[in-house]
């Protein structure tokens, strides 16, 4: 398999970076305490975030599938 | 899947009714049944049939398998526990689950090809396709066995802490009847139809999680009010569990994403359902499916806990927070016989979620010892249908010689070494990321190097286990950091086998027919 194909493909590891990046709560203020819809922000955040790292998963195996020509 | 807190404690819960035990009884009948059924769908008698169900499975049974598998009775009793006890921090939990998903892009597509092509049974056919090594088949097979050997004995654990609840009867006693009778059954089961029947009953046991779960998340806003009510509770008398993590739990929320997500997808288990989906259409389907459970699963487990840290504190003191969920069943269950049912149903939930882990766990060892182990080094011309009545034998000896160990070490104050050694299973499962997930790309893998970095990553992440966290040195160091000793062994293991692969020169890569 080549560097680029398959779900070795660069891009797609770079988005799980920038995804992760956003989901792990380490940029937020020490003790920040805002709410919003009854949970702390920085939770909303990161379990949206979680949501959009399944929907990009999923949408990676449903139509990024690599056929045996770009495995080999 | 993840085993942080096997002890479930449920020992101080709820007595259930005549009704509530009926239904429990015809449940665990009902997989014995099921056994039976699986049993005559067998076509033949040889060792691809039992361990992997012949041609395969679609989608829907894929996907409860999967789930069944992964989501153990620890990811409701050990997830709730460590969210009561680190609050809103165990968020983790749902990113790891979701991470383990995502490492199955890097290797699943090809091996299940391969493993197609080349009617691959055990996660050990790869690395003989790939490497050709009987000293690392050997290695690999011995990690995997070690990791498992401790999963199925946690979930019998649990299984006879499940049972503790139910009676008045001395403890110990409930918790021996528990073990033996929920081996038995799950050995029966097993026996009769092999995978296929250990895949039927997850399609039950998986639905009735899925049900178990829903009803938790009902029963979180029902008892406990809304999340604005719960946050306020939290950040008046434990700001800290609501607060965003720093320090160590942020260090050890990467962690746990790079362990669990490289190491959980290399369950022997896992990857045999990969061997098992009967077409790329129904594994991908699977898994886009598997990528939403942490947050339909995980994730209810995770507000449960952090309800009943904000709104009985005081029942959730030291070592008690692990009891989380079973305070809230029993302030459920004292309300109305609506409630009992419900907490029932939930009962339900956990024991299938316990055995439906322990069968799986249960029936790749039984594969392993017999493919990798007895067949080549004893019986190398044995045929298919003497293969698998060895491997039947082999899963009752395991049954029976496993749960003498868990009554045993019951009975124990402390834990054993070895029991503790191997509750690193994350740490030695990781090793074997290398050889599947790189070795299955890069035809350049060398086989020396990949054997090497394997056994010295693993002999590097055991040797933390002697190692004070409060000493001097690196390891220490290492070990006060939240990273797991697994991820350094890790480190090095990468290092001597790409490494070692670039400086042998590009002679000699194997990629050998099985």
């Amino acid at each position: 398999m080549t560097r680029g194909s398959g779900y070795l493909r660069p891009w797609i590891w770079i988005g799980y970076g920038i995804l992760f990046l956003v989901a792990i709560p380490w940029y937020w203020p020490e003790g920040d305490e805002r709410i919003l819809f009854g949970f702390p922000l920085w939770v909303i955040v990161s379990v949206g975030v979680s949501f959009l790292i399944s929907c990009y998963t999923a949408w990676l195996f449903l139509s990024g599938w690599p056929d045996r020509e770009e495995e080999e | 899947m993840i085993g942080l807190a096997e002890r479930s404690y449920l020992a101080e819960a709820i007595p259930f009714g005549p009704g509530g035990l009926v239904f429990i009884a015809c449940y665990l009948l009902s997989l014995i049944g099921i056994g039976w059924i699986a049993r005559r769908a067998s076509r033949e008698k040889s060792l691809k049939d039992f361990y992997l169900g012949g041609k395969g499975i679609g989608f829907l049974v894929l996907w409860l398998t999967l789930f069944a598998t992964q989501y153990s009775g620890n990811t409701i009793i050990g997830f709730t526990g460590k969210s009561a006890k680190i609050g809103f921090a165990w968020i983790t939990a749902v990113q790891f689950m979701i991470a383990i998903v995502i490492s199955y892009q890097l290797f699943a597509p090809k091996l299940h090809r391969l493993a197609k092509e080349h009617e691959f049974i055990t996660p050990t056919d790869y690395l003989q396709h790939r490497f050709g090594n009987r000293a690392l088949n050997l290695l690999a097979t011995a990690i995997m066995v070690g990791a498992l050997g401790n999963f199925f004995l946690a979930q019998l654990t649990a299984m006879g802490r499940a049972v503790e609840g139910l009676t008045a009867i001395d403890p110990d006693r409930a918790f021996a009847i528990g073990v033996i009778s929920l081996a038995a059954i799950m050995l029966i089961y097993e026996w009769l139809g092999g995978f296929r029947a250990v895949a039927w009953t997850d399609v039950i046991q998986g639905t009735v999680l899925a049900l178990g779960f829903a009803t938790l998340l009902v029963l979180i806003f029902q008892q406990f009010g809304t999340p604005a009510e719960t946050t306020a509770k939290l950040l008046e008398h434990s700001p800290e569990k609501a607060t965003p993590p720093k320090g160590l739990l942020l260090r050890q929320w990467i962690n746990f994403i790079l362990l669990f997500g490289f190491a959980g997808a290399l369950y022997p288990q896992a990857i045999q359902r990969i061997y098992a989906a009967e077409s790329p259409r129904a594994l991908r389907r699977g898994l886009a499916a598997m990528s939403f459970m942490p947050l339909c699963a995980t994730l209810v487990a995770i507000l449960v806990g952090v309800a009943v840290a904000a709104h009985l504190p005081e029942q959730l003191v030291g070592a008690k927070t692990d009891t989380a969920l079973t305070v809230m069943l029993r302030q459920v269950s004292e309300q109305s016989w609506f409630g009992n049912a419900l907490v029932v149903l939930i009962f339900a939930a956990i024991l299938g979620a316990i055995m439906s882990t322990g069968d799986s766990a249960l029936l790749s060892i039984s594969s392993m010892l017999t493919r990798d182990v007895y067949q080549p080094l004893f019986a190398p011309r044995a045929t298919q249908a003497q293969l698998t009545r060895f491997g039947k034998g082999l899963s009752v000896v395991l049954v029976a010689s496993v749960t003498w160990l868990t009554i045993y070490l019951n009975s124990l104050e402390g834990e054993i070494t070895l029991v503790q050694l191997l509750g690193m299973k994350f740490d030695m499962l990781i090793q074997l990321a290398p050889a599947f997930m790189i070795g299955i790309h890069w035809k350049g893998m060398k086989t020396i190097p990949t054997l090497v970095g394997m056994a010295v990553g693993l002999a590097l992440s055991l040797s933390f286990f002697w190692v004070a966290a409060d000493g001097s040195g690196w390891m220490s160091a290492w070990k006060r950091s939240g990273f797991n000793p697994g991820l350094c062994g890790l480190l090095v293991n990468l290092a001597i086998s790409i490494g070692g692969s670039f400086l042998t020169g590009r002679t000699g890569s194997r990629s050998r027919p099985s």
